[in-house]
Order: structure tokens, then C-alpha cells, then sequence
């Protein structure tokens, strides 16, 4: 029978340990389509390199949008936090940079602005780790931009060296411990004194039995120390006292040693602002969405959008940016792009011209990465067309339109 | 021996009687017992007595960025408090013992370094610098001692809170000072514990969730620390009374109903 059931067990975590795949991802999917969508779409983002040493740096840095289609469920967007999102503290920030500003902690945003980030960080872990840079805004949750595989390789060991104010440098992978070890322990030791004497007969005496003393408790007042019957002596209150200048005393070492240790000390610090708008070209294109239609069976969208060019140079429409999806024209698209789409009649808008532009985007990332979900209550598209003139000038355009799917 | 008991007023009689059983042998009920009690009893209450304190003051027993000299004292030390308090009536009022509170305390203070050194440290990789935890051990002594002198939970609840929550952070900013120290990072001046929090990713953990030096308890002077304390002193008494009501409510009276029944 005991075989049996350490066999049982024995098969169990093999069971789990052999079929287990290995996560991958950060529940990027796991928000609805229409909030990834018409929220932060993120654009251009680049990792540095895709394999680094311990303490090497890495650099991720693209843009993410806070789209005008923000659902008013969610309430007004006013602070947020770029950051990246990996399996705990594999890589180590060291400078985040928003619209060309250091900003190490969160920023104030508003609905409508883009938000370029350059995010240095250094390998710390050994082995090789996913890696998104995401856009947190409070009250809505965190956004995850595109994703890449990091590996970090061994370097014989990894320090986080800090150099203080006063010069000096430390390691903030290990700065402090053996104060804090030592001071914590000690503390611990008082109490287990306190403990062992007041629980131990041997040592605090007879009366400090437990469940043999409960017929002598329940026959005195709750107020008294029960003296006059021995359930506390005089004794035992000159040894807590003893202990209870002990413990005094280790407070007042302790705080002699921190202000003579670390004489110079700051409250934490907060560091929240607006930062500077980006420099945008004016905006000369207008998109008007008509409609859209997805057909599940073969996950293709289909839109039709009326695209209008203000300006004074033809503007083609160069790309979709929903989310952390970018699709690409197909007929420019080169051999790495992930996502692509058709345009006709024609990408590119003559001045003062009004187009309608079928958009027809094939790609199984609808269905599969949740985007547009037909057994859903709101069945929506979202995102940025991005437009560009010969010269290079860049317009984005936020659409937004209901999705008419294809169910029959 | 007899005589001398007769002679004896009923008020002398009664104490010895409850002398006699107070050192009365009993088969099963020794010494081996009371051990097994206590190393027992110290799971369930170093467990209860973490959980308490993560539910109502997680991130800022978590994180050094979060231990700051505004929220820290008032959040922690009324958390902190619940269970140490319930644990102090019911030994108390069970073997007159005055130690509840530092008993709860080394049991969460190896709950807690545990959880820290091999699930957090070990198995995540934060680096314990980062991640350790508060201890209430030495605020325990205290909160113990002063039910002791003033046998009364009205008074620990007043006194023994206030200095509870003092304590509490005086033994903790002892740890906490060399990650106070000023550095240069990312152009600005921050504490070596803000660069933590900036550094070791906390990927679902936005910095504006960091409850830390905002507020409006920036009366007298600006001196923030000295109103927080006070307010934390205050504040810790309710968690005491929470304590108090656990114990005598969830504890203790369904005991009594139980015996009484059977």
C-alpha cells in the first residue's frame, strides 16, 4: 500500500514536471482587444541587441501613444509609468529617458500625446528572459508593448555598484546585509530569551507551565499578575525588567551606530512631472473611418477609410499601428516585417485630395493574440495610421470604428 | 498541615488551594506537552500574523522605497499590531503569560525571513537588501512588558500602542538608514533605497502605486516624521482593540460556548 502511494506521487510530479511547457509571456492577451487597441498603441520599438553579458547594457526605445479613442470607462488618463515588464529583476534599469527627459519614476499624461522612451538597462541573470517595455496608467492597468528574447551570459558574477554622495562606492546587491543581519538576529535573540524564560519551566521556574495553570487563570481577575498564588513572582518581574532594558539598550547602540555610520541621510524621493510634448509636424491628414469588416474564418479585417491630405505634398499612408502591432504596406514591406496589410487603390494622397482607402489586414494576430473577439459586447478596431511625405515629415491619424463580423 | 488550613481565612484557603493546583502534577499534561504546544502553536501564528500584515500593509514591509517616514509609520505598526494584540489576551488570560505580542513576533520574524531569504531572494532574485522585512521583536518586549507592570489591556492598548508604534520604527530605521543615504542617479539625488525600487524591475508594481511622501500631514513645521508618529501611535490603539476583538470573539468566547455545551 505505501508502495502504491509513493508511486502514485512519484507519477504525479513527474506528470506535471514533463508536461509543464515553459511560460512565455506576460498576459499580454489576457486584456480585452478593444482596451489594447484604443488605449496606448505602441510604435518603432527597437531592442538594441538580443544577447548581452551580466552588467552589459541594453537599450529599448520606441513610442507609445496615448490614443484619443481612450474608452471613457476607464476614466481620464492623468498619470503614468513606462517600464518594462520581464521575469523579476533579470535586467536592471539604469535610466529612463521620456521625450528626451530623465524620468525615473512616473510621469504626468495626458490623452491624446506621444510619449518617446529610451530605456537603458543592464544585464543581471543569467539565461534567457522575454522582455516587453510596457505603459502603466493608473486606474487602467499596465499595457504591454512588443516583446523580445533577451539572453544574458554569464560574466563570472554580477555587481550593482552605486557610488554615493560622500564618494563612496557600494553594491546594492548586498549593501547593508550584515547590519541588518546582525541587528535584526539580535533582536530575535532578546525575544527568544524572553520567550524560553517565560515558557520554559526550567529556566523561568514551576509556575510557567501552560495548560495546567488554566484552573488558577480562570479563578483570578483578568487584572492582576496573580502573585499572591505564584502565578507570576517577583521574580519574573525583575527578569523582564532586566530584559526590557536589554532591548532598550540595543535600540540605543543601534541608533548610535546609524547616525555616527550613515550621518548624512534624505527622506525617499519623488520625482514626478509632465514632460516636454514632442515636436509634431502639423497635421495635415484626416482619416475617417466608413466601416470594417472582420471575418473570423480567416481572420482579415477589412476597413475602409476616407483619408483626406491638407497639406501641400503627397502623403502615403506607410502603416497601422494598433496596440503593439504594426502592420506594414505590403508592396514596401522588407523581409523582417511581422504583420502587413494591402492598400488599394493607392497608398499615397495627392494634395487637397479626399481618398477612400480599402485596408485589407490578413493576419491570424486578430485571432489569435485576442484582438478582435466576435462573441464580444463591443466588437471594435483602433489605432494610428501613419502617413509620410517624401521629405520624411510624419503624420499620425487615430482611427476608431465598430467592426461588423462575419458570422454566417 | 490540616490544622493550618482550618485556621485559615476562606480568602487564604482559596489561594491555597489555587497554589496547590497551580503546582499540582499531572500525568499527561507535562513539560513535553507545553513544547509541542509552543513549537505548533508557532506555525499558525507566525502564518496569521504575516498574512495580517500583508493584507493590510504589504508593499511597505516589501520594499526599502516604501518605508518612508510618513505612511511606513502609521500603515505598519497598526498592522503589525492585530494579531500580537489577540495573541497577548489569550495568554494572558489563559497562564498569565505576558507574551503574546513578542511570541507572535519571533514567529513572524521567521515566517518572515523564510519567505524572504528563499522565495523572494532565492527563488525571484530580489536581493534581500532590498526586500527585508520588519521586525516587531523588540516592540513586542515592550508591548509584553507593559501588560505585565499595568495588568491592564485598557491601558497596554493606550500606552503600550503609542510606544509600540515608536518602537516599532526606531528599531526599523536602524536598518533602514544606510539606504537613506543620498546618491546621484539618473541626473537627480535619490536615496540608495529609491534607486532600488528604480533598478530591481517590478513589473506589475507602477511607481505610482507608491504610497510614499504624499499626503497632507504636512502641518508643524513640515515636521512630517513627528506628526506621522503620532498619528501612527493613534491609530495602532484601533489595531490593538481589532486584536482585542479577534481574540475575545473569534477565540475565546466560542471556546467558552463549547465547553459550557459539553
Amino acid at each position: 500500500m505505501r508502495f502504491r502511494i509513493v508511486l502514485a506521487l512519484l507519477l504525479g510530479v513527474l506528470g506535471m514536471l514533463l508536461t509543464s511547457a515553459v511560460a512565455s509571456a506576460h498576459g499580454e492577451n489576457s486584456q480585452e482587444g478593444f482596451l489594447r487597441m484604443e488605449t496606448v498603441a505602441f510604435s518603432n520599438v527597437q531592442f538594441s541587441k538580443d544577447t548581452i553579458k551580466q552588467g552589459e547594457e541594453i537599450t529599448i526605445s520606441g513610442r507609445a501613444s496615448l490614443l484619443t479613442t481612450w474608452p471613457k470607462t476607464l476614466g481620464e488618463p492623468d498619470t503614468g509609468f513606462v517600464n518594462v515588464t520581464a521575469p523579476g529583476p533579470v535586467l536592471l534599469m539604469k535610466d529612463r529617458q521620456i521625450n528626451g527627459m530623465s524620468a525615473p519614476d512616473a510621469i504626468f499624461v495626458k490623452k491624446g500625446n506621444a510619449y518617446d522612451f529610451k530605456l537603458t538597462l543592464v544585464g543581471r541573470e543569467v539565461g534567457r528572459w522575454h522582455v516587453h517595455p510596457t505603459f502603466a496608467v493608473a486606474g487602467s492597468g499596465t499595457l504591454i508593448g512588443p516583446g523580445q528574447w533577451i539572453t544574458v551570459q554569464d560574466a563570472g558574477g554580477f555587481q550593482n555598484n552605486v557610488q554615493l554622495l560622500n564618494g563612496q562606492t557600494v553594491n546594492l546587491e548586498s549593501y547593508g546585509i550584515g547590519q541588518l543581519t546582525i541587528f535584526h538576529w539580535l533582536g530575535f535573540a532578546l525575544g527568544m530569551v524572553w520567550m524560553l524564560y517565560w515558557t520554559v519551566p526550567a529556566i523561568g521556574g514551576a509556575n510557567h507551565r501552560t495548560v495546567s495553570k488554566l484552573p488558577v487563570t480562570l479563578s483570578v481577575p483578568l487584572n492582576t499578575d496573580g502573585q499572591d498564588v505564584g502565578l507570576i513572582t517577583k521574580r519574573d518581574h525583575r527578569i523582564s525588567n532586566y530584559l526590557l532594558l536589554a532591548t532598550l539598550a540595543l535600540l540605543v547602540v543601534g541608533w548610535i551606530y546609524q547616525s555616527a555610520a550613515f550621518p548624512i541621510k534624505i527622506p525617499q524621493q519623488v520625482f514626478r512631472f509632465t514632460p516636454p510634448e514632442l515636436a509634431q509636424p502639423p497635421a495635415v491628414v484626416n482619416a475617417q473611418p466608413k466601416d470594417a469588416t472582420f471575418d473570423p474564418q480567416t481572420s482579415t479585417l477589412v476597413m475602409n477609410v476616407d483619408v483626406s491630405n491638407k497639406g501641400n505634398s503627397p502623403m502615403t499612408l506607410t502603416g497601422f499601428t494598433t496596440s503593439s502591432l504594426t502592420f506594414v504596406d505590403q508592396t514596401k514591406a522588407g523581409a523582417g516585417a511581422e504583420h502587413v496589410m494591402v492598400i488599394s487603390p493607392a497608398a499615397t494622397i495627392a494634395p487637397g485630395q479626399t481618398q477612400t482607402l480599402t485596408l485589407t489586414l490578413r493576419d491570424p494576430v486578430w485571432r489569435d493574440a485576442r484582438m478582435i473577439e466576435v462573441n464580444r459586447p463591443r466588437i471594435e478596431v483602433a489605432g494610428q495610421l501613419l502617413f509620410q511625405d517624401a521629405s520624411g515629415t510624419q503624420n499620425q491619424a487615430t482611427i476608431a470604428s465598430s467592426v461588423n463580423p462575419k458570422l454566417i | 498541615m490540616a490544622a493550618t488550613a482550618a485556621a485559615l481565612s476562606p480568602a487564604e484557603a482559596e489561594r491555597e488551594r489555587l497554589r496547590g493546583l497551580l503546582h499540582k502534577k499531572y500525568r499527561w499534561l507535562d513539560y513535553k506537552f507545553d513544547l509541542v504546544f509552543w513549537v505548533t502553536a508557532a506555525f499558525v501564528v507566525g502564518a496569521a500574523a504575516d498574512i495580517t500584515k500583508l493584507l493590510f500593509a504589504g508593499d511597505w514591509d516589501f520594499w526599502t522605497d516604501w518605508k518612508d517616514r510618513q505612511w511606513w509609520p502609521i500603515i505598519s505598526p497598526f498592522a503589525f499590531i492585530i494579531i500580537p494584540s489577540a495573541l497577548q489576551y489569550i495568554q494572558w488570560l489563559a497562564w498569565r503569560f505576558p507574551t503574546g505580542a513578542t511570541y507572535t513576533a519571533v514567529c513572524m520574524f521567521l515566517c518572515s525571513w523564510v519567505g524572504r531569504v528563499y522565495q523572494w531572494d532565492a527563488f525571484v532574485t530580489y536581493p534581500l537588501v532590498f526586500v527585508w522585512p520588519a521586525t516587531i521583536v523588540p516592540a513586542g518586549i515592550f508591548l509584553d512588558w507593559i501588560l505585565l507592570k499595568t495588568k491592564s489591556f485598557v491601558l497596554t492598548s493606550i500606552l503600550g500602542s503609542m510606544v509600540w508604534a515608536l518602537v516599532f520604527w526606531s528599531s526599523n530605521y536602524i536598518t533602514l538608514a544606510p539606504y537613506l543615504q543620498p546618491a546621484q542617479f539618473m541626473g537627480h539625488i535619490l536615496t540608495l533605497a529609491d534607486i532600488q525600487g528604480i533598478e530591481y524591475l517590478r513589473s506589475q508594481t507602477p511607481e505610482y502605486l507608491r504610497l510614499v511622501e504624499n499626503g497632507t500631514l504636512r502641518s508643524f513645521l513640515d515636521e512630517t516624521q513627528y506628526v506621522s508618529l503620532v498619528f501612527g501611535a493613534t491609530v495602532t490603539i484601533a489595531g490593538y482593540w481589532i486584536g482585542q476583538i479577534i481574540a475575545r470573539y473569534l477565540a475565546i468566547w466560542p471556546i467558552g460556548k463549547f465547553i459550557k455545551r459539553f
